[in-house]
């Protein structure tokens, strides 16, 4: 098992110049496809991330959101298509190799266990080790993670107990802070995640997220449902529609009457897709691909 | 912000029961004592298991002496190595049911070692070990990789490890090298045959897989390949890995417990019927030491105090003089009462940590 040691380095160590943020390209995909069996999660996908960026994806439920960042991050590998890191030909073989690239991930289902306390699942793969003993750092990791949440501003009582007994809002926040203070990765990949927040605590996540965007040379893209949290947070905006890309605009050039018409339009089609097909007698909906 | 943090997060709290909330200041020693007493995961079973010792030394006058602690070592110091590898594959919600076999195993293969190949008995035991490792290591292979339930990988194992057993030893018993009836030698000594000797392989056996489990990386992920294992995954760890390490740990305790036996006894005898005995045991000590079937919980110290209870249970109900023919139905009986007492202890526990 290749055991990367996390590095001690706190958040925000090298501050980032913070007027022209959005630099050349970090990354980009090229034509990925991927299927599970009979169902096509991403049928020709292509997109890039600047320097810097935070780039919104929306899109319906089995477009395909999910399978992409999981395979930008190494957990699942294309069928076909290429992607580039840098200028780089990039092909992760596991999660870590992509972390090792420097790119991180928050999870949909944010990759909690329920039965390690809060530190051990802020910590979950990115343990600090008493070198050259094979002794996790407990004191060291807890302050750490201490100093997290108080950054964010997130109440988390009690770091000691097993995770299963915080609320799905403190769940949400542990699993984001691990992403974004685990390690020093510049390119985060964030899953829905506001999905279990309330109007505050997701306020402070995306507080966090503009911070980020000041302090750190950080590309980030996120998936999110609500209209008003992408035009608030991110800089462009991809729609993705049956494992493509339907749209790609920059924030300021769009709106919330914008995406909801194309979502619209596309409720209007495929609910007549799906009428004519069951004419055919044939109905088939794919199931969420992605989980 | 930071005022509140201060009151609420419990500053490094030492002991190895994480005391929640620190519930109250105001609370006396004894009831302070109890609650952290009861907030241990090994709590209830510790409860149960001196109640029975109490119940044994208050109707039976030859419990409490040192002849009769002897007699008992042999009753759970095996099952407690069993049941401390048992527990790092229970915690990834696997099973592992070749462990007897495996025991079984062990000592003809050191047996072959010595006499046919003519290893020197240490190197024998060595080349023994890895010969186990590598049992484990197909098991995990199965289990990780192939994807077949453990349940049935490890019982497929169980038949055909007994099966080989009595083919490379036509079903005869032998004597093991470097042991002898009249006189223990050192080797002996050390390796099952001291009377201390499995109690003190126990021991540390113990200790340092309940550290591994809650203060290594190894650990930590095997709590999270059977808690959660798509997260796991998700995090990074190497869950085939972890599987496959787990596997290769509890067959390697197994086959040293067979070594030790048969060291101890002086012989390897191919019975298939007293192997699968001996696995249950094993199992039993870790599940009655409060390692969930399914997966995600549960500690390595847990399973000595099973194995204890198990022994004190076996031995005790013994030396009170009970027939032979009762013996399995008073065990069985008295495992479920102990097991009822444990619910309601853990219970108690439950609402101590809510407090």
């Amino acid at each position: 098992m290749p055991d990367d040691v996390a590095e001690e380095k706190g958040p925000g160590a090298e501050p980032a110049a913070g007027a022209a943020r959005i630099g050349e390209e970090v990354l980009r995909v090229e034509h990925i496809a991927k299927s599970f069996g009979p169902i096509t999660a991403l049928r020709d996908l292509s997109l890039h991330l600047n320097k810097g960026e935070v780039l919104g994806l929306l899109g319906d439920n089995g477009s395909g959101k999910t399978t992409l960042i999981k395979t930008i991050c190494g957990f699942h590998k294309q069928d076909s298509g290429r992607m580039f890191l840098r200028d780089e030909p990039y092909a992760p073989k596991s999660v870590d190799d992509a972390r090792s690239h420097g790119i991180d991930t928050v999870y949909q289902d944010l990759a909690l266990v329920d039965e390690l306390n809060v530190t051990q699942n802020m910590f979950l793969h990115r343990e600090r080790l008493r070198t050259p003993f094979p002794f996790v750092k407990t004191g060291s990791m807890r302050r750490a993670a201490r100093k997290a949440f108080e950054d964010i501003g997130i109440d988390i009582p009690a770091l000691d107990v097993p995770i299963a007994r915080m609320s799905g809002g403190q769940r949400q926040a542990v699993a984001v802070a691990r992403t974004i203070y685990g390690g020093e990765s510049d390119i985060l990949l964030l899953d829905e995640p506001l999905a279990a927040m309330g109007a505050k605590e997701g306020g402070l996540i995306l507080d966090l997220i503009d911070r980020l965007k000041q302090e750190r040379e950080v590309s980030i893209i996120m998936i999110l449902h609500n209209y008003v949290h992408v035009l608030a947070t991110c800089d462009r905006v991809n729609l993705l529609q049956e494992g493509a890309i339907a749209l790609d605009k920059p924030t300021a050039e769009t709106s919330v009457e914008e995406l909801t018409q194309i979502v619209v339009e596309e409720y209007r089609r495929a609910r007549e897709e799906a009428r004519e097909a069951e004419a055919a007698g044939a109905v088939s909906r794919g199931a969420e691909a992605g989980r | 912000m930071a005022a509140t943090d201060e009151t609420t997060v419990p500053a490094g709290s030492g002991g190895p029961g994480p005391a929640p909330r620190a519930p109250g200041a105001r609370m006396g020693f004894p009831r302070r004592a109890l609650m952290g007493f009861l907030t241990l995961r090994e709590g209830s079973v510790i409860v149960v298991t001196l109640v029975t010792i109490i119940y044994f030394v208050a109707t039976t006058p030859h419990f409490a002496t040192t002849d009769n602690f002897k007699n008992l070592l042999p009753y759970f110091a095996p099952f407690a190595i069993l049941g401390a590898g048992e527990v790092f594959v229970m915690i990834n919600g696997e099973i592992d049911l070749s462990i007897g076999a495996v025991y079984l195993f062990a000592p003809f293969i050191f047996e072959k070692l010595v006499t046919d190949a003519g290893f020197a008995l240490v190197p024998a035991m060595i080349g023994t070990l890895i010969v186990c490792m590598l049992v484990g290591a197909i098991n995990g292979f199965f289990v990780a990789v192939v994807g077949i339930t453990s349940f049935v990988v490890t019982l497929g194992m169980l038949f055909g490890l007994e099966g080989l057993t009595l083919v490379i030893s036509h079903a005869q018993q032998v004597s093991m090298p470097g042991t002898s009836v009249t006189h223990v030698n050192t080797f002996a000594q050390i390796f099952g045959a001291g009377t201390y000797s499995q109690l003190i392989w126990a021991l540390v056996i113990v200790a340092v897989l309940q550290v591994a489990l809650t203060l290594t990386r190894w650990g930590i992920y095997t709590v999270s390949v059977g808690g959660n294992r798509l997260g796991a995954a998700e995090a990074g760890i190497n869950v085939p890995w972890n599987l496959i390490r787990n596997f290769v740990l509890c067959a390697t305790l197994a086959g040293l417990v067979g070594l030790f036996e048969a060291v101890r006894t002086t012989t390897a005898t191919p019975d298939p019927a007293g192997a699968n005995e001996v696995l249950f045991e094993g199992i039993s000590a870790a599940v009655i030491g409060g390692t969930l079937l399914s997966g995600g919980s549960g500690t390595v110290t847990g399973a000595l105090i099973g194995a204890i209870f198990l022994g004190v249970l076996n031995d005790g109900l013994i030396i009170k003089g009970v027939n032979a023919n009762y013996l399995f139905l008073y065990t069985g009986i008295a495992i479920l009462i102990a097991m009822t007492m444990n619910v309601f202890v853990q219970k108690a526990r439950r609402g101590a940590m809510r407090a």
